[in-house]
């Protein structure tokens, strides 16, 4: 559905997107995930016609975006960002009047439009001016004319930003309906919304793209790197010692001293169960243990493992 | 292509009058006509006169000063609004040609600007009726006037559209508008400031006085040559607008 190649785009002097290429498959929801100012809304910018690339080339649907942007266009719902409307419109008038411009006439479009309306919940608004719509509301509208001309490929920019947490739910639920049938691109700063909608996560940091994989299959990436907190109490320089002695640990920081109680964490090199090894070298030296747990890899640490290297600006 | 000009048209039309401004603009126009068309009748009353009545309305201080006001008014929020409320990227990411959204924007413009001139017209054809006397001015002036007026709006809202695509700021938009509008317009009265200036300068200058254009069409003269120098001009600045449009995509 989406077809990127080394594209390239110099924006306000500064390289914003720097040689990506990626693809996105007919279904798929994928999300692009990165850190604010990473390329993202540049990159769906350049994908929807509203920027042109510096270098490399993009398609939908088979369409070049530059060379047959309307005909690209055409296929793509778009929800920008902070999700423009008019504010002296009304609801219903404004899906209209999108929905014209997309292309689409008479019983149909207003058929459509009332299907749109329900799915998004905007019928008991319809009437209302979208100015004295509340956050919520103004982006459901935005989604409701994404969705209006049934276009093969959704793109929406950060579509829960702003919202309250029952909001963001509703809009996360929306989403997912629709991935059953639409191809979604969608870009957000907040990885557990990628790990509830997504299938798949393209991440970019500093124009380029980190990783792109599955969830799960990054969260396994990195798992080698999961970490043991574990609450000790026992001669401090000797307990660290031993512990770092440990195979398969890489490093051990001391988080907090209470008393004699060391809670210390202990970043481990392998996939090793080392738990039974603590608990032995506890029985042993008579080092009693308050807590000892293993927090698994989340995508929050492939995410801050693979943008936390690159320095910004 | 024409569905959207279409239906982008009326949806220019729409924003003019949901908003307040389409009013008071209205209303300044109608008044400030008023006025300078009351001290026209006046003027004429008891006195043999060599100018029409038509002129006399069209060539007050009273009109010029509605006149160079009036474009910044109607102009500034074409593009700068759609850009401040970021709703340019909506309107540019469907598919829609840069070429009609401009055009659209222009002819409702323009249409509106119609609009306001119509009271004007109908206190002429209502004066004329009341007072009987057919000599206050000839069809040929009539519609001469209203010809150039219509020819020298679609020029200036050129400028306005043009200037309002340079910037977010709707209060910048109207002020470069102005500035245009007034710098286009004071060309015409260069003659009156520079008396040393050597006779073929005068005359070029001449040539792009709207006020001089005025003078001649309403005495049911026609010219066509500031008939194409508006029509060519307000295309020149129409481009002018589509490069500023997509300027934004290369911006580097």
């Amino acid at each position: 559905m989406i077809e990127v190649q080394d594209l390239t785009k110099i924006y306000n002097g500064k390289v914003a997107v720097d040689q990506i290429s990626f693809e996105v498959g007919k279904g798929e929801i994928v999300g692009f995930l990165g850190p604010n100012g990473a390329g993202k809304s540049t990159t769906m910018r350049i994908l929807t016609g509203f920027l042109s690339a510096t270098g490399g080339s993009a398609s939908v649907a088979g369409f070049d975006v530059y060379r047959e942007s309307l005909e690209a266009r055409r296929r793509i719902g778009y929800m920008p960002e902070s999700v423009p409307l008019y504010a002296d419109m009304r609801v219903k008038e404004y899906l209209h009047f999108r929905a014209h411009l997309k292309g689409m006439r008479g019983h149909a479009m207003r058929r459509r439009i009332g299907d749109v309306m329900d799915l998004c919940g905007l019928v008991d608004v319809r009437r209302k001016l979208i100015g004295a719509l509340s956050k919520g509301y103004r982006q459901r509208v935005g989604l409701a004319d994404a969705l209006s001309n049934k276009p093969d490929l959704l793109i929406l920019d950060e579509p829960t930003n702003g919202l309250d947490p029952n909001q963001i739910r509703q809009v996360r639920g929306l989403i997912k309906n629709l991935g059953e049938n639409h191809t979604i691109l969608l870009s957000t700063h907040i990885l557990s919304e990628v790990e509830m909608t997504c299938g798949r996560v393209i991440i970019i940091d500093g124009g380029k793209i980190k990783a792109s994989d599955s969830p799960e299959n990054l969260v396994h990436r990195i798992e080698s790197s999961g970490t043991i907190t574990v609450e000790m109490k026992g001669p401090s320089n000797h307990l660290q010692k031993r512990l770092r002695g440990i195979e398969g640990v890489k490093n051990v920081t001391a988080v907090s001293k209470e008393d004699d109680w060391m809670t210390l964490e202990l970043r481990l090199n392998g996939r090793n169960e080392i738990r039974d090894q603590i608990y032995e070298l506890s029985v042993a030296e008579k080092w009693p243990i308050r807590q000892l747990s293993k927090r698994s890899a989340s995508l929050e640490d492939v995410f801050v493992d693979l943008t936390s290297t690159t320095k910004r600006g | 292509m024409m569905q959207n000009f279409r239906t982008l048209l009326l949806k220019e039309l729409r924003s003019f009058f949901v908003s307040p401004l389409a009013y008071v603009v209205l209303a300044l126009v109608m008044v400030l006509n008023g006025v300078s068309f009351l001290f026209s009748v006046e003027r004429m009353e008891g006195k043999v006169s060599q100018m029409s009545l038509l002129h006399l309305t069209f060539d007050s201080l009273w009109f010029w000063m509605v006149f160079v006001l009036l474009f910044p008014l109607i102009t500034m929020r074409l593009f700068a609004e759609e850009r401040k409320l970021g709703t340019l990227e909506t309107l540019m990411t469907a598919p829609v040609q840069s070429w009609t959204v401009i055009l659209a924007k222009y002819t409702a413009t323009l249409i509106f600007y119609v609009i306001l001139w119509t009271p004007s017209a109908l206190n002429l054809l209502l004066f004329e009726s009341i007072s009987g006397s057919a000599a206050a001015f000839t069809a040929g002036s009539f519609w001469g006037t209203y010809t150039m007026l219509f020819m020298v709006g679609g020029f200036n809202i050129a400028l306005g559209i043009f200037a309002s695509a340079l910037t977010a700021n709707q209060l910048i938009a109207g002020v470069l508008a102005f500035a245009f509008v007034t710098l286009h317009f004071f060309i015409g009265f260069v003659q009156g400031f520079a008396g040393n200036m050597p006779a073929e300068v005068l005359d070029r200058v001449t040539y792009f006085s709207t006020v001089e254009h005025l003078r001649y069409f309403s005495n049911g003269l026609i010219d066509t040559r500031p008939l194409i120098y508006y029509v060519t001009g307000s295309a020149l600045f129409l481009t002018f607008t589509y490069y500023v449009l997509e300027y934004r995509r290369w911006r580097p």
